[in-house]
């Protein structure tokens, strides 16, 4: 496919995405059903009609936006098929099998009811719908394992070969672990070439991984988790922390030393939040300040070269935040959570 | 200097023209349609856009009537 056509459908896709003035207009409704109504004008309205069939209220608008991300990432796929570009969508539409994944090992854990596992599930990734059915029959986490790797879908090699150390701990934590390394690997790989693209694509999973090593060992410290416990969980591959460099954050041992360590790397805007608030700022005001970076970073993308497949990516990122945007809205209207409260949730790209 | 030099230089004249026109419809033809299939209110913009290319085979066309008129 000509990467002019390409573009011009992006750019088109684009320009629908909601602007923060009409974002700020949704916070401003009054209830969920007036939220729905002002919804159907937008290009949502198509999601909408068919949610609302079998469900009201918030879940219709959770089923509609579940719905509108799935239709967004098939609809690229379909005019980026066989192309070049194909497999670095795959890296951002892989991330719904993760999720997938552990959605259905979580539900599969605590003996959840099929039907509520389906309704969080995102068909937007490498799994169909049937596939997706048949891991959803099966009784318990071993057997979703087993169904994977008589399938042999790639991410069986990872849960099977943490599954006797899942056993032996009895953590769920750790096959989730197993797929998170498993899905930077594979990107990061898909990307080791030289041409620009790839390295502005490597650039933004590199950040990723560096980010979610800073949540964990947030996390961690709040936690005080063992250092020697704690280094299996981080992920490697990131831009700027590699092994040698979370050891040594591991060995800060406080929130506070690892804040001001950040001080000196592209993550220092939480040191800038801490000398403002003081300690009494909260884990998730970080992570929020985080989530924030990252969205920011990788929908810059769209804006860079428009002959490139990034701008297919930044576009896939600010649709994701429009769509995490108006799932906060939703549900802060179902529980009734002033706007000015909801606005600091929300990230505005 | 009637002789096999002019129709040549008129035909060379014209091609150039046509082969870029092609080359710069196509391009604006695929994104006109990327453009048209997410907005088609569009479409008149899109059409006028694919047409403006047709002033290189134009100026191309007259070049090379020109050439074969003027040249002795």
């Amino acid at each position: 496919m000509d990467s002019g056509y390409v573009n011009a459908r992006i750019r088109g896709m684009y320009s629908r995405l909601l602007d923060k003035k009409s974002l700020s207009n949704l916070i401003l409704k009054p209830d969920i059903s007036s939220l729905i109504t002002a919804l159907e004008e937008t290009s949502y309205h198509e999601d909408l009609e068919r949610a609302l069939v079998g469900k009201s209220g918030l879940g219709g608008i959770e089923e509609a936006l579940r719905l509108n991300l799935i239709r967004t990432i098939e609809k690229i796929s379909e005019f980026l098929q066989g192309e070049k570009g194909e497999r670095y969508i795959l890296i951002f539409s892989s991330r719904w099998d993760i999720h997938n994944l552990k959605t259905i090992l979580r539900g599969k854990r605590i003996k959840v009811p099929t039907m509520q596992i389906r309704e969080n599930l995102v068909p937007a990734g490498e799994f169909d719908v049937s596939l997706l059915s048949e891991l959803l029959k099966q009784p318990d986490v071993k057997s979703v394992i087993d169904l994977l790797a008589t399938w042999e879908v790639p991410y069986a090699l990872p849960l099977t070969q943490a599954f006797p150390d899942y056993t032996a701990h009895g953590d769920l934590f750790i096959l989730e672990n197993a797929l998170d390394r498993f899905y930077y690997e594979r990107a990061l790989s898909l990307v080791g070439g030289k041409s620009v693209e790839e390295g502005k694509i490597r650039e933004i999973i590199g950040t990723e991984i560096d980010l979610i090593n800073i949540k964990s060992l947030l996390m961690m410290f709040r936690d005080h988790v063992d250092p020697e416990d704690a280094l299996p969980m981080l992920l490697d591959g990131g831009k700027v922390f590699n092994q040698k460099k979370l050891k040594m954050l591991l060995n800060l041992g406080s929130i506070a030393s690892l804040i001001e360590y950040l001080e000196e790397t592209p993550y220092r805007f939480l040191s800038d939040l801490r000398s403002s608030e003081g300690d009494t700022v909260k884990i998730s005001t970080y992570q929020h300040l985080l989530d924030e970076y990252l969205i920011r970073h990788a929908v810059r993308l769209y804006r860079g070269d428009p002959l490139s497949v990034t701008v297919v990516i930044g576009y896939l990122w600010a649709k994701y935040t429009e769509i995490m945007n108006l799932r906060i809205i939703a549900r802060c209207k179902n529980a009734l959570i002033p706007p000015e409260d909801m606005e600091a949730e929300m990230v505005y790209v | 200097m009637t002789g096999w030099e002019v129709p040549i230089g008129a035909a060379i004249a014209f091609a150039g023209g046509a082969i870029a026109t092609g080359i710069a419809q196509s391009k604006i033809g695929a994104a006109g349609a990327g453009t048209v299939a997410e907005r088609p209110e569009s479409a008149g913009t899109v059409i006028v856009l694919e047409a403006i290319p047709e002033t290189l085979v134009i100026l191309g066309f007259v070049v090379a009537a020109m050439i074969i008129i003027m040249v002795e």
